[in-house]
């Protein structure tokens, strides 16, 4: 699946420390500036090629919400007073630290 | 289905006629009243589990759960969809019928069951028909009024009447029971209110004010670090986060003043080389003491309201913190004089930054003396409502000699003369990136002629509150200056406040704004120059004609300017392409603006607009030609 046309594909993967795996739409995506740079053609690094974001660091009900985040965030993109969007407490710590490291 | 025909070929005990009759229709008796108890059990356990009453009577099929689950969800999503009136006007809507439902079952009348006419929830209707329906077929004839009944709760015997409550299992309750019951109920109703539309909208407009709104969503480490002070009275350490995340977390502490002894901790760990504490106000000395015990390595410390910062704060501060290389002290003042010495005597030589701000009780000239003799290394200096300080210190302060940066502003009542500021700026004026002068009243054109003459690296020149200095002394300023465009420039409320105005114009006027915005245009991104009100229209029109471009500049302030008008804002916009916010409060002729994109309006006195107009998504050029059709 992920080889089919790389560099240029629509949707990405970002694959959780514990296996995980979500596909997502690379202009969502791309709201982090770490993926951004990951992804950019120009930077050289395997993930522009394989459009596989691989993160030690994060666990997949993190990541889960992060890929939730993204799409709120497009969806939200032009509009004003934007709700919050809502998460558990127990999760905004490593949520931070995850918001913190992709530079969202 | 299984177990009705299991029992039909074993041997049985002597049973009825009806039992007989049941049993040949295929309906097992039996199973009836499994099915009773099974209901009932889920009953009690849905009461454990704190649900509302309404979820207790469910319907006993499995599928109806889910079925529940699929349209709650289905209306929430509706309910998103819609406009927030739509909305509001819906869930009251809801929240009557609910009610009278509620009122309808307490008189128990075959009549309450008719069913409300609505017109896009007919489905959760007819689903809370059929769980009230099924409900009233299982359950036990309530007894009627008059009639004794054991109470549901406390199990007391009391007389039924006709305004009796229902239990939580359908039974009936006294009246201190129902009373309780009726009580609870309100509560939650209370808690399930949402605070009033109003107080949000302010809310809205005061962060927008703030320079906090900005298109789109938040970003997601905004989110979470609002979600940690949301929740700040469980967290025990923040753990490995940057310095960067704890400095914000600690201003939304400070804001929400929940910075105090018990949440001080979470922001204490031995490797951080910066404290920043906006609002220290509830912090006491073993706070203070804790601080430096926990990071002793501090390089950065920033104490805003620090009241209880006393002079065993400052012992033991000294004792243990031999690094401190930036001091911001606001308010701290219960350190006395000989205190404020000894700090400066003893960290000196290491510090870097000295930011004094509201110190009424101590801190005076001689201190300033000690701070020129032991801080040779001070790059950053401010001191600002220290009442305290005199002409003294303007002319001590010049033995500085690597101060670059220069933040000033001496009470009310002292008379600081321009001398003392020209020998200021003469000694320490080329090495200085900021020269802030408030208030001072009395200086001079000799004071900017000096500016001129020596400093030639300044970034930042603020000259506020001041009724001396006239337009040509100002004009000369930017004249042929050494000096590289400046990025932020401050000359509000330069004016002469006599009644009978001198022929020569006092203060920033025409003139010498054109030579500002010739001089500094193009580097420039902050721009005050507020109640500067001798600037004329012309000049306005002439500096912000549309063609002439000021790439950097960010934010200009022109309240109280009179002259400015709808026009003049118009070629704000288009000189101004990376505008954000424009400040006109006062500017009586500005009317009709249409703002473009992402650019902040501020201070229209238009009384049933908001107090700031935000563009809605349309460009400059467009707004403009909006603003022509409506004032043309």
């Amino acid at each position: 699946m992920r080889d089919v046309k790389a560099g240029s594909s629509e949707y990405i993967t970002l694959v959780s420390n514990d296996g995980f795996e979500f596909k997502i739409q690379r202009s969502s995506a791309c709201i982090s500036g770490m993926i951004k740079r990951m992804l950019d053609p120009n930077g050289g690094f395997s993930e522009s090629t394989t459009n596989v974001c691989k993160f030690s660091e994060i666990n997949g009900i993190v990541l889960e919400k992060v890929c939730e985040y993204f799409y709120y965030n497009e969806k939200h993109k032009d509009s004003r007073d934007v709700p919050d969007m809502d998460f558990p407490p127990e999760l905004c710590l490593e949520l931070l630290m995850a918001a913190d490291f992709l530079d969202t | 289905m299984s177990n009705r025909r299991a029992g039909a070929n074993r041997i049985r005990g002597p049973h009825s006629a009806l039992t007989d009759f049941l049993a040949a229709n295929n309906i097992s008796a039996a199973q009836i009243r499994d099915d009773y108890e099974r209901r009932q059990r889920e009953a009690a356990q849905g009461s454990n589990a704190g649900e509302g009453s309404a979820r207790q009577e469910q319907d006993n099929s499995d599928d109806s759960d889910d079925e529940d689950a699929a349209l709650a969800q289905a209306a929430a999503e509706e309910a998103s969809k819609k406009a927030k009136k739509r909305k509001r006007g819906e869930k009251e809507a809801i929240e009557k019928i609910k009610k009278v439902k509620a009122a309808e079952k307490a008189k128990g009348s075959k009549k309450g069951k008719k069913k409300p006419k609505r017109g896009d929830s007919d489905e959760e209707d007819d689903d809370d028909y059929d769980d009230a329906l099924a409900r009233n077929m299982y359950k036990k004839a309530k007894p009627p009024p008059g009639q004794f009944e054991h109470c549901e709760i406390c199990s007391k015997r009391f007389t039924v009447t006709p305004y009796s409550k229902d239990g939580p299992d359908g039974g009936l309750v006294c009246t201190p029971c129902g009373k309780e019951l009726t009580k609870e109920a309100k509560a939650e109703q209370r808690a399930a209110i949402k605070k009033p539309v109003g107080r949000k909208r302010r809310k809205v407009e005061s962060d927008r004010l703030d320079g906090l709104t900005h298109l789109g969503s938040k970003s997601l480490q905004q989110l979470c670090i609002e979600k940690v002070a949301q929740h700040h009275h469980q967290i025990d350490s923040l753990g490995d986060l940057p310095g960067s995340v704890y400095e914000r977390l600690s201003q939304i502490f400070s804001k929400k003043r929940v910075m105090n002894p018990k949440t001080l901790p979470v922001f204490l760990r031995p490797d951080l080389d910066k404290i920043a504490i906006d609002d220290a106000a509830y912090l006491e000395v073993d706070d203070y003491k804790q601080i430096f015990a926990v990071v002793p390595h501090v390089e950065h410390i920033v104490l805003r309201n620090a009241c209880q910062f006393k002079d065993e704060v400052v012992e033991y501060m000294l004792e243990k913190c031999d690094n401190i290389k930036h001091l911001q002290l606001y308010a701290a003042n219960l350190v006395t004089n000989p205190m404020w010495q000894e700090l400066f005597r003893q960290a000196g030589p290491r510090l870097e930054t000295i930011q004094l701000q509201w110190l009424d009780a101590a801190f005076d000239d001689d201190t300033v003396q000690e701070i020129v003799e032991h801080c040779p290394n001070l790059k950053r200096l401010k001191l600002k409502l220290c009442r305290r300080i005199t002409e003294e210190t303007v002319k001590l302060i010049p033995g500085l000699a690597k101060l670059e940066h220069l933040y000033l502003q001496v009470s009310k009542h002292q008379e600081v003369g321009s001398e003392s500021l020209v020998s200021l700026v003469t000694t320490i004026g080329p090495n200085l990136r900021t020269l802030s002068l408030e208030h001072f009243v009395d200086a001079d054109d000799s004071v900017v002629d000096a500016i001129h003459n020596h400093c030639i690296q300044l970034k930042k020149l603020r000259i506020s509150e001041n009724d001396y200095i006239t337009d040509a002394g100002y004009g000369a300023l930017f004249t042929e200056w050494q000096n590289p465009p400046l990025v932020f420039v401050d000359f509000n409320s330069t004016r002469s406040l006599e009644e009978n105005e001198p022929a020569q114009a006092i203060g920033l006027a025409s003139g010498a704004f054109a030579a500002l915005m010739n001089h500094s245009g193009s580097a420039l991104k902050h721009l005050d120059i507020a109640s500067c009100r001798h600037i004329s229209k012309a000049c306005f029109m002439e500096i912000f004609d549309g063609a002439t471009q000021y790439p950097a500049l960010e934010y200009i302030n022109i309240s109280f300017c009179n002259s400015v008008e709808t026009t003049i804002v118009a070629g704000i916009f288009k000189s101004c392409p990376a505008l954000k916010q424009l400040v006109a409060f006062g500017c009586f002729d500005v009317t009709h603006v249409v703002v473009p994109r992402g650019i902040a309006l501020i201070g229209m006195p238009t009384a049933q607009d908001a107090i700031e107009q935000y563009g809605m998504g349309i460009g400059v050029e467009e707004a403009i030609g909006r603003m022509v059709a409506v004032t043309g």
